[in-house]
């Protein structure tokens, strides 16, 4: 790593640039201008979720007058600002990344940030990038130009200034950066532009404001784009975590060793690693022949790899998921309303998982519409940790993924089952992970891994589920339209012509439409009372047969945290996660009922389509019939689920008793380890060790329990159960 | 001219009361209304020895009120029913698109399409055994032209006699065959031919009137207008009835060709219900077959995806179940070829005049 470095330092950064430009997505006019932008946005995006602030971020691009190829960009956003005296190192340095002993889940991970804008504009123009920032905490804002000295590759700043800074309606700006590069770029409209990636962003970044306006030389307007945030909730703070042995590669792993402060081997195990207990550290040196008590610095690099294939064969703890931050299926519905007009969205968000030590989280939205075009692919929207891919479609694991969903099965074409499927459809998959491996240093497309293919996949077949229920559902509707138009306008009409024909008396219509609907209709609905500020659902039951009925109604609803049923017309008790039930009265023939209830603590576009089901004899047109099997198979995820839960509360328990120990001072869990390791210690007299051992035994355990869960291929959401079972039940 | 001309007024709308009165019951019974009548495809359609023509068989369907398409068709029905007996009982009568226009006023009765009124129209003929002339309802559609030495009396709007000779009384475009040829309507009085020939196209029409061939071949001319009218194909089989006259039908080469001819002489599928007054069980054709695309020599076209289709579906198809129909689908079907009456004009504007038709005359023993 260290010759790598001083090896860029002494290349000429234009001949680095230029024979990187491809990986550093400046590689042609059109690209550089997205590039840019995305580089700008990212950080943005970042800085303003670190600082827990809903970003507006604004990007305006002008042509320059009398240079076909060139472009000004100029990027503000809302976030914190950049303390004076780090613009120059975020602006100017190239390896100022991400910090090194922990991992987390950024957009940063893609593109070289900010600098290469700063690098490519003093290439291709010669021009500066003008940086404004101003923090809360100070009375004015920095004015500076970066340029970058090509022979230190280092960032110097000119014209550097303090002042106030205004907006347009002449109020002070408390906090924020404008960045301006102007730069040999075009601007084209398409499948790959400005516009596209900031619509895409849009979608997986529910809570941030984005625009766009495009000027031509002579300042008209060729382009334009709003896109105001569907949400006020931030994404959840992602935590750093320490990487995962499974992760490590040989080259990492020695740096961390030589870098290393422990005194003990063990001590860099437990101290460096996620999922490394004790016990665990122990095997893992016995197994690699290290003594315990060698210096990290010390240990050579076939012992090193010696200790990268111990890591596999040894028990681990599983890495903590929740440094990833999905965006969570309701958003990206949102998102995704916004951005494509549709008749049915279906989103998914899998529990988190883990491959190769890194964890990742899948979610996948597909949205059907009217009015996307049906004969062509539908549109594939990819997204690593929110950060739209614009370019290699085709060789990327998400498309891959796509593609190798049986299509057919869930209405869309899907000619020969190869490739991207056909149909008025869009389908997004974002993978959120601490490590996202790219098939090349572009980063534009995602290299394969099985684990990661199959979570998608996974997530895939459940919106496709979704979405043939959904064609299911609305030819039922349909059907059902039509029946009750027959028997409440039709009939009654030829009944009337008839009689007038013949002079004769009307007949009594009830059982004759008995005789033609002779079925149960259910016919469901959601919509938001904005006055209320609920969302309202009903469930209506039409007895069109000559039989009283009687039934329990079910329904799917968003149980989470924050969100209850309110105004109960009939009450309704749980039944399970996400799905409630009403018992019913009988209803007599000719008879309807409605069941009408509110849902509190959801948004407006939350909740529009729900399922029904019911437990009773014969059909119901438009619900479908409980499988109890499955229903069963619910509760048992749901206990598993609780179990879960408990075992994590009693994990963050252990992991503050950890940390006490780690802070302490080395020797004293170098007194630990000794402790340990003596079978004579005196353990009554020892408090502590006997709570370290209990602690170790428990993590242990644990680890048992958290690997069965993870491996759990039951390990789908509840709805794609129910969805599932009308699978079996096979219905079509 | 049969026992349906004969209905009177009366014993017409008690068979369409009939009708209603199979929906009222229903109802009255609980159950949905329904219509029933004869299936009308070609899977229900009989050779009739004693018609010598093509009738519907004795499978029925029943238009039930179950779906939303059946109880608009029952509803609609209703109104014509209405509409009938309310021009009856005004001595009015109607065109069928007028009747497709009058039905914007029937709410929920309106019809989708015209095509949708003929139809049921036509299905109120069979289910009532009465003719449209009966519910004074009559089509729009043009009536043939005819040139010849054939002279008619037909009545006209001032109810007169009047007498034209489809040669000497008429100009270019012939004696047009209005749409009632019944006897009261029109009377044949004489002719001096030996056979009508019934053309597909106007262009060879006109090209045998420009040639004179029907004065040089003693030949009453027909012009069909692709799909023949009801009233053409009457006043063929009147002639046919009444002067003995053979009908020789000179049409394209191509499928939809032999579905015209099946009309002409065996009964039409959607009006077999009056095949035996249509229907022309002598008539002949006379080409273009598909062996003449091959011994002419014809300029031809390739067959479309379509024209195959229709081809296999009259391979099934009871009326061409004879041997020679058979010999020619299947030869069209291996040619994989069509060619239309004009591609005879390759040898010249007189060929057909003077070789073609003279040609296969004398194979049908005709000259």
């Amino acid at each position: 790593m260290v010759s790598t470095r001083s090896k860029m330092q002494q290349a000429s950064i234009s001949e680095f640039f230029e024979k990187n430009k491809h990986f550093l997505g400046f590689d042609t006019l059109n690209r550089s201008i997205i590039t840019a932008t995305k580089e700008s946005v990212d950080n943005s995006l970042d800085a303003c979720e670190e600082a827990r602030l809903l970003p507006d971020i604004h990007i305006e691009i002008r042509k320059v007058k009398g240079k076909s190829d060139e472009l000004v960009m100029i990027s503000q956003d809302n976030g914190p600002g950049i303390p004076p005296d780090s613009i120059t190192k975020v602006f100017g340095s190239l390896l100022f990344g991400s910090r090194f002993h922990t991992i987390r889940q950024t957009r940063g991970q893609q593109g070289i940030g900010i600098t290469g804008v700063v690098m490519y504009s003093q290439l291709t123009t010669g021009k500066k990038t003008r940086v404004i920032s101003k923090v809360k905490q100070e009375a004015t804002a920095v004015y500076v130009d970066i340029g970058l000295d090509t022979k230190k590759n280092k960032a110097i700043s000119s014209n550097r200034k303090r002042n106030h800074w205004f907006n347009s309606d002449g109020e002070i700006i408390e906090h924020g950066v404008k960045v301006q590069a102007h730069m040999k770029a075009k601007y084209q409209r398409g499948k790959q532009s400005v516009h596209q990636y900031l619509r895409m962003t849009s979608i997986v970044n529910p809570h941030a404001s984005l625009s766009l306006i495009v000027y031509d030389e002579d300042g008209a307007v060729i382009d334009e784009g709003d896109w105001p945030r569907v949400t006020d909730v931030l994404p959840h703070p992602v935590k750093e975590i320490r990487p995962h042995p499974h992760g490590q590669e040989i080259g990492s792993f020695q740096r961390f060793l030589r870098d290393s402060v422990e005194r003990k081997m063990t001590s860099f195990l437990r101290h460096n690693f996620s999922g490394v207990s004790m016990r665990a550290a122990r095997e893992i040196l016995l197994k690699s022949e290290i003594d315990e008590s060698r210096k990290p610095g010390s240990i050579t690099a076939p012992e090193a790899q010696a200790m990268l294939v111990a890591f596999k064969k040894v028990k681990l703890l599983a890495p903590p998921t929740d440094c990833l931050s999905p965006i969570e299926d309701l958003l990206i519905k949102k998102g995704l309303s916004k951005a494509i007009d549709s008749k049915f969205v279906s989103t998914v968000t899998r529990s988190p998982s883990v491959a190769g030590g890194n964890p990742f989280q899948v979610e996948v939205g597909l949205i059907f519409g009217t009015d996307l075009p049906s004969d062509s692919p539908v549109e594939v929207l990819r997204v690593a940790n929110r950060v739209p891919l614009m370019y290699q479609q085709g060789g990327c694991l998400l498309t891959k993924s796509i593609e190798s969903v049986d299509w057919k099965k869930y209405g869309l074409e899907h000619p020969g089952g190869r490739g991207v499927p056909k149909g008025p459809a869009a389908i997004l998959v974002h993978l959120a992970s601490t490590h996202v491996q790219f098939t090349s240093e572009a980063k534009e497309a995602l290299s394969d891994n099985e684990e990661v293919f199959n979570e998608i996949r996974l997530a895939l077949q459940e919106v496709g589920r979704g979405l043939r229920n959904h064609k299911r559902k609305s030819k039922q509707r349909e059907k059902a339209l039509e029946k009750f138009e027959l028997v409440n306008v039709i009939l009654p009409e030829i009944s009337a012509k008839c009689s007038a024909i013949l002079g004769r008396e009307e007949p009594d219509l009830a059982p004759v439409i008995t005789s033609i609907m002779n079925a149960v209709f259910s016919e469901e609905m959601s919509e938001w009372d904005s006055n209320e500020k609920v969302t309202k659902c009903s469930i209506k039951l039409f007895n069109y047969t000559s039989r009283p009925r009687q039934y329990t109604i079910l329904a799917t609803w968003p149980e989470r945290e924050g969100v209850e049923i309110v105004n109960e017309n009939i009450e309704g008790r749980r039944e399970a996660r996400g799905l409630r039930k009403w018992k019913l009265e009988t209803l007599q023939p000719s008879e309807n009922l409605e069941i009408s209830f509110s849902i509190d603590g959801l948004s407006k576009g939350d909740w529009t389509q729900f399922d029904v089901f019911f437990r009773g004899s014969g059909e119901i047109i438009g619900a479908m019939k409980l499988d109890e099997k499955i229903l069963e198979e619910i509760r048992r995820e749901e206990m598993a689920a609780i179990e879960e839960e408990m075992v994590a509360a009693e994990h963050v328990a252990d992991e503050v008793m950890g940390s006490d120990i780690d802070d302490s001072k080395d020797l004293d869990s170098a007194e630990l380890d000794e402790a340990l390791n003596s079978p004579l210690g005196d353990v009554s007299s020892e408090t502590t060790v006997v709570e370290g051992i209990e602690e170790n035994g428990a993590e242990d355990s644990e680890t048992l329990n958290r690997e069965e869960i993870t491996d759990d291929p039951t390990n789908s959401t509840r709805q794609s159960k129910l969805f599932e079972d009308k699978e079996w039940s096979g219905e079509e | 001219m049969n026992s349906s001309r004969n209905k009177t007024n009366e014993s017409v709308v008690s068979s369409l009361h009939e009708v209603a009165e199979e929906m009222h019951n229903k109802m009255m019974r609980g159950t949905a209304p329904t219509m029933s009548l004869p299936v009308r495809t070609k899977k229900n359609i009989e050779f009739n020895k004693r018609l010598g023509v093509f009738k519907y068989g004795k499978k029925r369907s029943i238009r039930d009120a179950t779906s939303l398409r059946s109880a608009n068709q029952l509803l609609r029905a209703l109104h014509i029913i209405e509409f009938i007996e309310e021009m009856i009982n005004s001595g009015k009568s109607s065109t069928l698109r007028e009747m497709y226009y009058i039905s914007e006023g029937w709410g929920h009765g309106k019809f989708g399409s015209q095509n949708e009124s003929n139809n049921l129209a036509e299905d109120l003929e069979i289910v009532t055994k009465c003719m449209r002339e009966d519910f004074k309802l009559r089509p729009e559609e043009d009536g043939a032209r005819m040139i010849g030495d054939i002279t008619i009396n037909e009545r006209n709007r001032k109810g007169d006699w009047m007498r034209i000779n489809a040669r000497d009384d008429v100009g270019d475009s012939g004696y047009g065959v209005p749409y009632n040829v019944e006897s009261e309507k029109l009377r044949l009085i004489a002719n001096d031919v030996d056979f009508i020939m019934a053309i597909e196209t106007g262009g060879m029409f006109d090209r045998l009137v420009e040639n004179g061939f029907d004065e040089e071949h003693r030949a009453g001319l027909l012009h069909l207008k692709g799909q023949p009218a009801r009233s053409t194909r009457r006043i063929m089989k009147r002639m046919n009835e009444e002067w003995n006259l053979p009908i020789i039908v000179f049409l394209d080469g191509d499928p939809w060709s032999f579905r015209i001819f099946a009309s002409i002489a065996y009964g039409a599928i959607k009006t077999a219900h009056i095949s035996e007054y249509l229907a022309t069980p002598s008539a002949t054709y006379l080409g273009i077959t598909a062996d003449d695309i091959l011994a002419y020599d014809l300029p031809s076209d390739d067959l479309s995806s379509k024209d195959i289709e229709a081809l296999k579906a009259e391979l099934t198809d009871p009326r061409f179940a004879d041997g020679w129909w058979q010999n020619q689908i299947n030869m069209m079907l291996d040619l994989g070829k069509k060619a239309e009456q004009q591609s005879l004009a390759k040898y010249g504007l007189d060929f057909v005049t003077d070789t073609y038709l003279p040609e296969k005359l004398a194979e049908l023993g005709l000259i």
